[in-house]
């Protein structure tokens, strides 16, 4: 076997038994679909009135399966992020606070590979978790709509995609934890660039910013922007999470001190 | 040529020497102690010797190459417990020692029975299928010497192995590394136990200062000789 196979055969255990992992599974699977399809419930109640109306009125109109769907997808494309983010943050961050990372040296395994092992493992649990999301949503949806059109397969197939990029997105933050060796630290990156992704939208910039592309291509920022994002932009957005790994990679090729 | 060797190594921490010309060498089939007060620089001196540590000056070599950039072959060969061990708290205890017994190298094959092995050497057998989380302190201690020795090492470095231990664990860890370096490992032990290096040392080196002061021959009065040792060298360095 491979170094890398035995490396990410190591580390799938691991996070299949993380406490982490399976609190965000759960919280993936059930809050996901819970939300999308009670957002969309809420928005067509019409017991929510002003401002709150106003921020649900996508919601309120259109084919109920699609809209479900479509809500699904924009959460995903941040909650996959900040899952990814919180997950990497625990299993690079931790070990190099408390020093249990040192004991990744002087292995036959070597720690790189090692590295991109976790880093793979955490992305691959996470896209694994998109597809069971989109599932029960669209059960749900199919249960109480008249049934799934092109159109809701067309918004579940955009959100499986969002939800994937938004998941590796979540990718760079295992660098982040190497560089500062704090999960805590990393936590705090990662609020921060949600606030910059907020600020970077506001300015007209979210087309081009990856951090920005899947829930805007996903229409959480309005038909309008969803249809300004280009292949340019998703290419970009693919490529953050292999350049992350990269990153990561050559991190802990020349980590010290330990 | 040593397994082990640090020579004339150097570090500092921001204005605080760690080591300050650290030498010493564990040769095949040798156990080597370092003993010292805390933060003489026995622990910066194993980091180093594990690769978690590049020194500001000196080399170290494990099995004839850089700790730090060792090849997989070589690593092999090498085994440490220095602070946490290779050990996730999720894992049960057999499972922690596949893992570790893959990520040391050793063919799928061989994981199964080595596992077992160390399991039965260490009297883990009670705790086999227990998270390594619900261990108690000496328990998980024994259980990271485990994971560090699952693949057999021959050269093998262990940062204060029985500060956890019972009576029990401490004569298992001694009849472990004996064993180990009558089969030709190199093996370096750090500790603050003088009684026990004695019973289980070949060599004890004396670190004050981050440097080698001194050895001590394993036998009578090691506590006073020590003290006289550590004393001569405060001396020498206020002259």
């Amino acid at each position: 076997m491979t170094a890398l196979g035995t490396a990410l055969r190591v580390e799938a255990l691991a996070w299949r038994r993380s406490t982490v992992q399976r609190l965000s599974t759960a919280l993936v699977l059930v809050l996901v679909p819970l939300a999308a399809v009670g957002l969309t419930a809420l928005a067509r109640s019409g017991t929510v009135v002003g401002a709150g109306a106003a921020k649900l009125e996508p919601y309120a109109t259109g084919d109920l399966a699609t809209t479900q769907l479509a809500a699904a997808g924009q959460i995903l494309s941040v909650s996959m992020l900040i899952a990814v983010g919180f997950a990497l943050a625990a299993t690079f961050g931790q070990p190099l606070a408390d020093g249990r990372a040192g004991a990744c040296f002087g292995l036959a395994t070597p720690r790189p590979t090692i590295a991109a092992a976790r880093c793979l493992v955490v992305l691959g649990r996470a896209l694994a978790c998109v597809v069971p999301a989109l599932g029960i949503t669209a059960a749900l949806a199919a249960v109480t709509s008249s049934g799934l059109g092109p159109e809701a397969w067309a918004a579940a197939g955009r959100g499986l995609a969002a939800g994937m990029l938004g998941a590796g997105l979540g990718v760079p933050f295992a660098a982040v934890a190497t560089a500062t060796r704090s999960p805590l630290a990393t936590v705090g990156a990662l609020i921060g660039v949600v606030a910059l992704t907020q600020m970077v939208v506001l300015v007209g910039g979210g087309s081009w910013f990856p951090y920005a592309v899947p829930s805007l291509w996903t229409g959480m920022g309005g038909a309008e922007a969803a249809a300004g994002i280009g292949p340019a932009g998703l290419l970009l957005t693919a490529a953050v999470a292999p350049v992350g790994i990269a990153v990561v990679t050559r991190q802990w090729h020349r980590l010290t001190d330990v | 040529m040593s397994a082990l060797p640090l020579h004339q190594a150097g570090h500092r921490f921001g204005d605080r020497d760690a080591l300050t010309g650290l030498s010493f060498a564990a040769a095949h089939g040798e156990v080597v102690a370092m003993v010292g007060l805390n933060g003489a620089g026995k622990t910066t001196a194993l980091r180093v010797l594990t690769g978690r540590l590049r020194p500001d000056r000196g080399t170290a070599r494990v099995l004839g190459e850089d700790p730090a950039t060792m090849r997989p072959t070589t690593a092999r060969r090498f085994g440490h417990v220095v602070g946490a061990a290779l050990v996730s708290g999720d894992l049960t205890v057999v499972e922690n020692l596949r893992s570790a017994a893959s990520l040391h190298g050793l063919p799928r094959a061989d994981v199964e029975h080595a596992s077992a092995d160390v399991v039965h050497r260490l009297d883990l057998d009670a705790w086999a299928d227990a998270p390594a989380r619900t261990l108690s302190a000496g328990n998980a201690q024994r259980l990271g010497i485990a994971c560090a020795v699952a693949h057999s090492p021959s050269a093998l470095v262990l940062d204060e192995p029985t500060s956890a231990l019972d009576p029990r664990g401490v004569v298992l860890v001694r009849e472990l590394v004996r064993s180990l370096a009558d089969d030709g490992a190199a093996v370096l032990v750090s500790s603050h136990h003088l009684d026990e290096v004695a019973r289980v040392a070949d060599r004890v080196v004396v670190v004050h200062g981050g440097r080698v002061v001194g050895e001590l021959a394993p036998g009578d009065e090691m506590e006073r000789r020590f003290f006289a040792m550590v004393l001569a060298a405060d001396a020498e360095a206020d002259a």
